[in-house]
């Protein structure tokens, strides 16, 4: 894979084929999916969505040290308040100097659309260099700029010789596509074209003046992983997942969240990239492979004993080190199993509903029933090859789930009302957006992931199982409400198929 | 000529629209924008304004047609179509008010041609045109606010001369927007008067729908809702006047006076009023006599936010509570002549005090305006500073008090770290309130 040299990432929609819009069986999914024919499925009836700029800003609100400009009207950006204290506590915890979370809008007006936008992103980097001195400014171009022809490459290239902080220009305009996940190629664009191997050393042959030392570095790199983290995860995720490798003696580098700028210099030098979701991370271990011949493992989220086995045993299989891998995991899935067995007996025969990203909704649903639950149904914010690959797997473990109902939308809680009437599960794990849907219908709720929470590796398992049957234990608050609080659907709508609004809209020669 | 905003403290014109109908009941907005902004506005209403939540029809369940670049080719007018007729065989409202986002304007859909095909329907659809390029979410409120007036309040022959409305008080801007409405109507139904405050408590559309007869409109705001009340008075004849948001005895008083004298009621009874609430006033407010002395808990204070708190907050402060509320930064969009009336809010103070006064829209500025006013230490032994400090604002102060090693208490958007269902800083009850979070964070840590 190779788009480094466009200014800005190809859609997912072209990329990866991928879909927004689907409601049917497991199975049905997934062979629709493979003959490739549902990219262009669409909505008649269609509910808000978050667009790639605010997703794009998931992750580079974390990163240290950086001040963000928004290039676009007053609006966008906006839920960055969300944020704004959490960004620079977890910041933090990875160095106490940090100073969070710092943003620019641009602050586009009428006048602007008309004589363009470039002069007020101008003096809003010339300020934020100033002002902060920062080690990157990031810049987040979106819709309006775009559409009246800012050309923020050239301004912001010519920028470049005036400032001291690296200049990095994020192409992430919102209109440009339905698959808000294209947020995560958007960032890894930015983030290869602007603080990878800036200094080129990668192509540059060192001066070896200390040969043992040369060695040592050989070999640390043959040692290290680069562990690709996602916003959503705990510190005490991360510090789990790093344990779990340390302990093959393996060194890790943790990219990108909460990184410093300077982290993605040498980021090239590693052995192996290890991917914890193919949604966030596939455009860049797919570049730092063919640009630096890096391999990666990208398969699975290790959230469960299963996958969290097969994470590790990918990893350790490039080491050669799957003696040592089974060991690990014997002795972690031996601890686990003794303190399980009180919560699968509480949770045993309850039914879930999982909603959120493709990736985690399987291996989230997979822990579930390792716990003793049901799966009813499944959504997805979209689908495409890594979510069939997974499903394919849960297909092949969890026994009846050919027929688990699965709908692909980004948000859409219209069609979850529908459901959930429908199938009256006993818990709903579902994502921000979603959760506060559930629990006005007295559908108990846990979340997917959170940013304070465990729910990876061996210690997430226990955690999950816990925490689940501790929320099981009193589900008045959403009953309350659910008693008083009336969902904006006529109630006509509840006896219709969930999936009305759907429109395939599959291409006629692919039809049969 | 507009700059740039280091934090803002406010959405988009259209995110002010969408924060105003999903405070009106029964309202369903319809979006015909881009995908994205339906959701950044979402997060940022339901985790800026104190956790509000999604609401009947808003946050993700929001209806929007999510037109992207490939969609757009030909225009998105005939997906609105589809998407307005989806909605209301759908979503249960009795409006639907269209709304628009940047690219649909900038491409040219013009949602009037869609909007006439639903013309002659039971169901109420109207729309205006919201482009986030028009301003910030005060100018969101003020054009859903106009079109209400003129498409949705029923004309009305006969005026009820004890029926007034009340407006400038912006819904989820304000976070304690429901609460302030409740205070504030209750004090005028205390003068005798029945008030549609078309957000607040119990109210629906019908109050919204009749209020063309009213007496008076009260426009509880010097910038918020004045060119919708000039909208009002053009369309349905009924005269306003402004009268600053009241925090405590000495702003509630003022209001109380302003607006009686309006209306035309004696002093006398006027008068009455206001001894009965200050009465019921100062025996809670009387309780701190001990606490506020013994522990030396006079503040200097900053106050930041938007021009209707910060009058407020301000002259409570050094009025009511005796601090010294000595710098003051205003942090809209305002023009000189807004900036002007605004100023003139900060004299006359009964307590002498003459805070300085000034607009700025970045986050990080407020810090430069406390060293200016205070001084920096620069070693030496004797030196005043901004101690004992206190400062009122926003989340985003918090960082500021933290360097200067104050105490700050979250009152203007965007709030992230409290959460608002009624309460109220309105008012005589709002003034106790605000004294309870106040001294409460002083004491807090005993």
């Amino acid at each position: 894979m190779d788009y480094i040299k466009e200014k800005a990432p190809p859609i997912r929609e072209d990329r990866l084929a991928a879909c927004q819009a689907y409601g049917g069986s497991c199975c049905d999914l997934n062979s629709k999916s493979k003959k490739g024919c549902l990219y262009g499925s669409k909505r008649t009836f269609s509910q808000s969505q978050g667009c790639q700029l605010n997703l794009s800003l998931a992750i580079l609100n974390t990163i240290r040290d950086s001040v963000i400009i928004v290039h676009s009207p007053i609006g966008c950006g906006g839920g960055l308040v969300a944020n704004a204290g959490v960004s620079k506590n977890f910041q933090k915890l990875r160095d106490s100097n940090a100073f969070g979370l710092r943003w620019i809008n641009t602050n586009l007006d009428e006048n602007d659309v008309v004589n363009g936008g470039e002069q007020k992103l101008k003096e809003a980097v010339l300020y934020a260099d100033k002002e902060y001195r920062p080690s990157a400014i990031i810049v987040m171009n979106s819709c309006v700029p775009a559409l009246i022809g800012d050309d923020i490459d050239s301004l912001l290239e010519e920028l470049q010789n005036q400032v001291a902080a690296k200049i990095v220009p994020i192409h992430c305009e919102g209109f440009k596509t339905k698959i808000m996940a294209t947020a995560y190629d958007a960032v890894y664009h930015g983030i290869l074209r602007n603080l990878v191997d800036q200094n080129g050393n990668s192509q540059n042959e060192e001066i070896i003046t200390d040969e043992f030392e040369e060695l040592k570095k050989k070999y640390r790199i043959s040692r290290t992983v680069n562990l690709l983290n996602v916003s959503s995860m705990s510190r005490v995720d991360e510090v789990e997942l790093v344990r779990l490798l340390k302990a093959l003696d393996l060194n890790v580098r943790i990219l990108p969240c909460y990184a410093h700028p300077d982290d993605f210099e040498d980021s090239y030098e590693a052995a192996l990239n290890v991917s914890i979701c193919a949604t966030h991370d596939d455009y860049f271990v797919e570049h730092l492979k063919s640009r630096y011949n890096i391999p990666f493992i990208l398969r699975t989220i290790p959230i469960g004993i299963s996958n969290t086995n097969k994470w590790l045993l990918d990893i350790a299989r490039f080491f050669d080190l799957e003696d040592q891998a089974r060991k690990l995991i014997e002795n972690e899935t031996r601890e686990l199993e003794k303190v399980l067995g009180p919560y699968r007996e509480e949770l045993k025969g309850k039914t879930a509903f999982v909603a959120g990203g493709e990736i985690r909704i399987i291996t989230t649903a997979e822990l579930l029933h390792s716990l003793g639950l049901e799966i009813l149904g499944l959504r997805g914010y979209h689908f495409d090859v890594y979510g069939e690959n997974l499903l394919e797997e849960y297909l092949n473990e969890v026994p009846e789930s050919d027929k688990t109902i699965i709908n692909i939308g980004t948000g859409q809680p219209f069609e979850q009302a529908n459901l959930l009437a429908k199938l009256k599960p006993d818990v709903y794990v579902g994502h921000p957006g979603g959760n506060g849907w559930a629990a006005k219908q007295g559908v108990p709720v846990f979340p997917l992931f959170g940013q304070q929470y465990d729910y990876m590796g061996y210690l997430g398992v226990f955690e999950v199982a816990r925490r689940l049957a501790r929320t099981l234990r009193n589900t008045s608050y959403s009953r309350n409400v659910s008693r008083h609080a009336k969902l904006p659907y006529h109630s006509d709508w509840y006896s219709q198929d969930p999936f009305s609004y759907i429109d395939e809209n599959i291409p006629e020669d692919i039809a049969l | 000529m507009s700059k740039f905003v280091e934090r803002p403290r406010y959405l988009c014109a259209l995110g002010g629209a969408i924060a105003t109908l999903k405070a009106l009941p029964r309202t369903i907005a319809v979006l015909h924008s881009a995908t994205g902004c339906g959701g950044n506005i979402a997060n940022a209403i339901n985790n800026g304004a104190g956790y509000l939540g999604s609401g009947y029809c808003s946050g993700q369940a929001l209806p929007s047609s999510n037109v992207t670049e490939k969609d757009i080719v030909f225009g998105g007018e005939e997906r609105l179509t589809e998407q307005i007729e989806n909605t209301i065989k759908l979503v249960d409202g009795d409006l639907y008010f269209v709304l628009t986002g940047c690219m649909v304007e900038m491409i040219g859909d013009d949602i009037n041609n869609v909007l006439k095909k639903f013309q002659d329907r039971k169901i109420k659809v109207i729309g205006a045109e919201t482009g986030g390029f028009r301003g910030n979410s005060y100018k969101g409120y003020e054009t859903v606010l106009e079109t209400l007036f003129r498409d949705f309040v029923e004309p009305k022959d006969e005026t009820n001369p004890k029926l007034v409305n009340l407006f400038g008080v912006v819904p989820i801007q304000d976070v304690f927007w429901k609460g302030n409405l409740t205070a504030l109507k209750a004090l005028l139904n205390k003068l005798g008067y029945e008030v549609n405050t078309f957000f607040g408590e119990g109210e629906t559309l019908d109050n919204l729908r009749n209020s063309a007869s009213a007496a008076l409109n009260i426009v509880v705001s010097e910038t918020f809702g004045v060119e919708a009340a000039k909208v009002f008075e053009e369309v349905h004849k009924v005269p306003y006047i402004k009268v600053p948001f009241p925090i405590g005895d000495r702003g509630t008083e003022n209001f109380l006076r302003t607006v009686g004298n309006a209306l035309g009621e004696e002093k006398a009874f006027v008068d009455r009023v206001i001894k009965e609430e200050q009465t019921r006033y100062y025996s809670y407010f009387e309780r701190i006599a001990d606490v506020y002395h013994d522990l030396d808990l006079q503040r200097y204070a900053v106050v930041v936010g938007d021009s209707n708190y910060t009058q407020a907050l301000t002259k409570f402060l050094a009025d009511d509570l005796g601090w010294l509320p000595e710098l003051v930064v205003i942090t809209d969009f305002l023009t000189d002549e807004q900036k002007e009336t605004v100023s003139k809010g900060f004299s006359g103070y009964e307590s002498g005090l003459t805070p300085r006064v000034v607009f700025d829209t970045d986050a990080s500025s407020v810090g430069g305006y406390i060293s200016e006013h205070w001084g920096q230490n620069t070693g030496e032994k004797y030196f005043e500073g901004f101690n004992p400090g206190f400062i009122v604002g926003s989340a985003f102060e918090r960082d500021v008090a933290e360097s200067f090693g104050v105490p700050q208490l979250t009152v203007t958007y965007p709030i992230t770290n409290r959460i608002v269902m009624d309460r109220a800083y309105a008012g005589y009850s709002g003034g106790l309130r605000l004294t309870e979070d106040l001294i409460g964070t002083l004491v807090g840590s005993r």
